[in-house]
């Protein structure tokens, strides 16, 4: 069963820095390692406060993207599992 | 599911695989580059510089390959000056090794260019410093190189090898960034790679006479490359600025500048083992010698090698101690910082005269760090 909250939260102690090209930085000062996000993943990290539930996030995504992929969803969840498993966002205790 | 090969291949004890060995195949070089970072001897018809054995070449390959080898670099010196050229390339071809040639292309004939075209997914770079023989032999030395190093390129084309050009840039060639691309197109090359000139060896003398250009001008030149240039050719262009200052979306699509100093070993002319060709200048970084050390007792116990790997990136000190893709970029390039810090974790200098300057990318500098006061 999957970890990530029905409504995901981004850990705040993360450092989010954006940059020119759309793409962001992401700083763990804890684990001391830098990720970094792709303009979708930017998109989604943004909506990562705790009121946006996965449903929300995919129709968020449809509204901005022409060309959403079907496994979109399955996308998703895989990114989001990536980053709980990275402490990067919120798990469900 | 693995082949016969790979199977045979164990982890060395160190737990690092030799993945590359860089042969710095001859101590002499038929170019007079006014920017090397390795100064090797001018060598011409009066005078011949030593290389490498070629019964050496061969042993030291051997035990590569027992260490989990799979290529080799040809550079030099100047790689195709080496006597036994043919027979080197003859031999990494029934090793079944990839090549890279590092070269350049005076000596790159029809018949060298088929012979490396031979070998496993070979890959050719010729230096070419400007897209005017006014400009490459001023930086090179030598009247009449430049035509030389396009018939070696024509020749590699012809056997359908499309090699990458590289320019080193400095204050006189910079304003043919642009043209040398369109010769490119012109010549169907693969890529073209802009070196920045390091202050190592004639390169140091060339940042103190004021010859290279400023940090504030060069990372503007990158950004320019990366932003405007790219977007107007099919060519492949790769600017040599430390990762801090490439674009994410560049660094994550086609991932370049990484050093693999993990999987790498250094041999110059003379037989010895060193980091990289930096041996020829540094003492400190030469390990040893082919003719008496086994390459797998200084691969698995020489103490630099040790220091590196256990090191890098976390012990790297300065602006890179605090760069955020300092796990990519690994320091960009620990030879150079040695050369010049006498410290294996010593800044790269680029990224050090940038933080100085105030124009180190502030989004790639860790939060709380020193350097971010400075932005």
């Amino acid at each position: 069963m999957s970890a990530v909250s029905r409504f995901p939260v981004a850990n705040p102690m993360v450092i989010f820095r954006e940059e020119l090209d759309e793409w962001a930085v992401l700083f763990d000062p804890d684990a001391n390692e830098t990720f970094a996000l792709d303009p979708t993943s930017v998109f989604i990290w943004k909506l990562l406060d705790g009121k946006h539930c996965k449903e929300d996030i995919l129709t968020k995504l449809n509204e901005a993207c022409n060309d959403t992929p079907e496994d979109a969803p399955q996308h998703l969840d895989e990114f989001l599992e990536e980053l709980a498993g990275k402490s990067l966002i919120g798990v469900e205790k | 599911m693995t082949t016969k090969n790979q199977q045979e291949i164990q982890i060395p004890e160190c737990g690092y695989t030799l993945n590359t060995i860089y042969f710095y195949l001859t101590e002499g070089c038929n170019l007079k580059c006014r920017h090397c970072w390795i100064a090797p001897k001018f060598q011409s018809e009066d005078a011949e510089w030593p290389s490498l054995d070629f019964e050496l070449f061969k042993d030291i390959v051997r035990q590569g390959k027992a260490l989990g080898m799979r290529s080799v670099k040809l550079t030099g010196g100047e790689p195709l000056i080496h006597p036994d050229i043919d027979k080197i390339l003859d031999y990494i071809c029934e090793q079944d090794l990839q090549v890279t040639v590092e070269t350049n292309g005076l000596k790159c004939t029809p018949e060298i260019a088929e012979k490396i075209a031979k070998g496993k997914n070979p890959f050719v770079s010729i230096s070419l410093d400007g897209s005017e023989a006014a400009e490459h032999e001023w930086v090179r030395g030598v009247e009449g190189c430049f035509e030389a190093a396009l018939e070696g390129v024509r020749n590699l084309v012809k056997v359908g090898i499309r090699p990458q050009l590289i320019m080193s840039v400095m204050k006189r060639n910079a304003h043919q960034l642009e043209s040398i691309v369109r010769l490119a197109e012109k010549e169907n090359v693969e890529s073209v790679k802009y070196n920045l000139v390091t202050p190592t060896a004639r390169g140091e003398q060339m940042h103190e006479q004021g010859e290279t250009l400023s940090i504030e001008e060069l990372v503007k030149l990158g950004e320019w490359v990366e932003n405007t240039l790219q977007p107007s050719t099919k060519i492949r262009l790769q600017y040599s600025h430390p990762n801090a200052f490439k674009p994410l979306s560049k660094m994550f699509s086609r991932p370049q500048g990484k050093c693999g100093i993990f999987g790498i070993i250094g041999v110059l002319g003379s037989g010895k083992y060193a980091l990289c060709g930096i041996g020829e200048t540094v003492q400190k970084l030469v390990f040893g010698h082919a003719g008496t050390d086994k390459l797998a007792d200084i691969w698995n116990n020489n103490k630099i090698l040790h220091d590196i790997r256990e090191g890098l990136p976390k012990k790297l000190n300065g602006i890179c101690g605090d760069c955020l893709l300092k796990e990519e970029c690994l320091g960009s390039c620990i030879a150079m910082n040695y050369y010049t810090h006498h410290d294996l974790f010593a800044p790269y200098w680029y990224c050090a005269e940038a933080a100085k300057a105030g124009i180190f990318p502030k989004t790639r500098i860790r939060p709380g760090s020193q350097y971010e006061k400075v932005i």
